[in-house]
């Protein structure tokens, strides 16, 4: 639509902006709360923005909590999950792509179903499983669940389906395996495919917490979501180290998202597919 | 996206020996993971298992209890009381979201300096965990110092002083508002509603996006052909973008109302489905009875899942059904 612009286009775009800038505000306030003195927050007239910077905060919470284990543990959970995820998902999707073998339509069938069944209905069970497989506040409670995903088999599917044959039957005549094919013919090819998922898989990863909250028991074994929350409960009147860590915690993600904001969006269009 | 057509071609019938090295991975995760636990789940449901005896089959079989924990969701107040607040949650927070999400994307989707920088804007609050999120919006909605309160007293103030200057009585709620303004998560009546203005807040910029992916794929001939015909922006809002929309609307609506059923973290930080169980949801209450109670009610609470799956599935059918009558057909 190309049209000129018009008063109601001023308007409605002055809307937008003072709404933007709106959205903005708990950010601010989170970070100016975080540079405030102890003690000072609720002393009247309330201030807007501190006077004096107060940067103790932050390394008074850095000292307090081990903030660089949760960001490590999260880090590791988020990739560990995103590698799990896109091999597995990958190689599945491949073989119901291109394969044809027996037992392929209902074994599709039963991951479609498994879709419909939302994660919180195995919270329970799987925390019983990993008591007793002893795996309850290790990684393996965190990553191991992430070795099926039929979101990630049928997206990768999906692109393998749409990929043209060619490429992989001349690497047959040549005289390459199935797995030859795969590794150095197909998954390259769908290599943006894999970027998109693996953005999308990473941020849930790194965003999950009702099973990390169940799967974790001690500090050192918490991410970064669960860390923070049970922080709160155990700092909750400290509201400047509480926003200091806050700002820790999501001032990083905020600049990565920045950063590679053109993956992001992809990813998040792409979750939508997921809910 | 095209559909391609899978059919083996006569020389990749190498490939069919090879399958099951293929699906391994996922396989092995599907039935550990997945089919497993959700056969598991089910078992459970029906027992009044203890999670502090062995798992076998044993101990299983023993525990079994029929229908119990299914008859004891019927007479639970907290369930009821869960149930409802669960519903309230959706029912606002749902519509809120998707009507500010659309015309967010409405507004949005034009070309204009820095565009790119408020679209960022609204997306900020999306790649912030639901966590920090709940975290954020305990501080921003505190009574006595939070942001939202402080800009409500001075509203309130001015509303005062216009009553004043006007030499009107000042209404109650005015008075109210510019000396002390909701109690928001410390006050039943108002918690909910807290929880619901930081949701939308998070999960509006994600919407938009929806919708505006959505918008860019109507073809502009419409468009053209409506102006044409001497439509203003109104009847081309009503008569081309909402039915050309209506996927992505309602693609949008069944993703918000299956989240909606399933919230939790914001619940868990900012109030623990207090106070008196005000912002108590169905998820919240069933971590409570599995994991944050003594002794723990594996039976019931995995009893309590499987009627949000079945609420869920409800849903999921009744998409099915009215996708038919409802989106204009996808071209």
């Amino acid at each position: 639509m190309k049209q000129k612009t018009t008063l109601w286009d001023v308007l409605v775009i002055t809307l937008l902006v003072l709404g933007g800038l709106t959205m903005l505000v708990p950010f601010l306030w989170m970070i100016s709360t975080s540079l405030k003195e102890p003690g000072s927050l609720f002393d009247l007239p309330i201030q807007l923005w501190p006077k004096k910077l107060h940067w103790e905060n932050y390394r008074e919470v850095l000292r307090v909590v081990p903030f660089g284990r949760w960001y490590l543990n999260s880090l590791i959970v988020a990739t560990g999950l995103t590698f799990l995820n896109l091999t597995s998902g990958a190689m599945a999707g491949y073989a119901f792509a291109r394969f044809s073998w027996r037992g392929k339509n209902p074994m599709f069938l039963l991951s479609l179903i498994t879709l419909m069944i939302p994660a919180h209905v195995l919270i329970i069970p799987l925390f019983v499983i990993m008591s007793r497989l002893g795996w309850i506040d290790t990684y393996y409670a965190l990553i191991l669940p992430g070795l099926f995903d039929a979101f990630a088999i049928f997206l990768m599917r999906q692109h393998f389906l749409q990929m043209p044959k060619e490429l992989e039957e001349a690497a047959l005549i040549d005289g390459a395996t199935p797995w030859q094919i795969y590794w150095k013919v197909a998954l390259p090819l769908a290599a943006p495919a894999l970027a998109t998922l693996g953005t999308f898989t990473f941020l849930g990863g790194w965003n999950s917490f009702l099973w990390p909250l169940v799967a974790t028991n001690s500090i050192e074994m918490r991410p970064l979501t669960v860390g923070l929350a049970v922080f709160n409960t155990n700092f909750s009147t400290e509201w400047t180290l509480l926003m200091a860590g806050l700002s820790l915690a999501t001032i990083p993600p905020i600049l990565v998202f920045l950063l590679a904001q053109r993956w992001f969006i992809r990813g998040l269009t792409l979750g939508s597919l997921k809910g | 996206m095209g559909g391609g057509v899978c059919r083996p071609h006569p020389t990749m019938r190498a490939f069919e020996r090879f399958p099951w090295l293929f699906i391994l991975p996922s396989l092995v995760g599907f039935l550990a993971f997945n089919a497993g636990p959700i056969l598991l789940s089910l078992w459970i449901s029906f027992t009044h298992w203890d999670v502090f005896q062995p798992l076998t089959l044993d101990t299983l079989l023993k525990s079994w209890a029929g229908l119990d924990n299914y008859r004891q969701m019927l007479e639970d107040p907290v369930l009821k009381k869960a149930f409802f607040n669960t519903l309230y949650y959706v029912v606002v927070a749902v519509p809120l979201e998707i009507v500010l999400a659309l015309a967010l994307a409405l507004g949005l989707n034009r070309r204009f300096f820095g565009v790119k920088i408020v679209r960022t804007l609204y997306l900020l609050p999306t790649v912030t965990s639901v966590v920090a999120v709940g975290l954020l919006w305990r501080w921003v909605l505190n009574p006595y110092v939070g942001p939202v309160n402080l800009f409500l007293r001075w509203l309130g103030g001015k509303l005062e002083a216009l009553f004043g200057a006007l030499h009107l009585p000042v209404p109650a709620t005015v008075h109210w508002l510019a000396t002390q303004g909701p109690g928001w998560l410390e006050d039943p009546a108002w918690a909910m509603l807290g929880i619901i203005i930081a949701s939308v807040w998070a999960g509006l910029g994600f919407r938009m996006l929806i919708f505006l992916a959505g918008l860019q794929n109507i073809d502009p001939t419409y468009y053209e052909a409506a102006e044409l015909d001497g439509a203003n922006n109104w009847q081309k809002f009503v008569h081309v973008t909402l039915p050309l929309l209506s996927p992505t609307t309602f693609l949008n609506t069944i993703l918000a109302l299956i989240g909606g059923f399933q919230v939790f973290g914001l619940i868990y930080v900012m109030t623990g489905g207090g106070p008196l169980d005000a912002t108590n949801v169905l998820l919240f209450y069933l971590y409570q009875k599995a994991f944050g109670e003594f002794p723990p009610d594996m039976g019931y609470a995995s009893a309590i899942a499987w009627l949000l799956f079945l609420i869920l599935f409800g849903l999921t059918l009744l998409q099915w059904q009215l996708r038919k009558r409802w989106v204009l057909e996808e071209a």
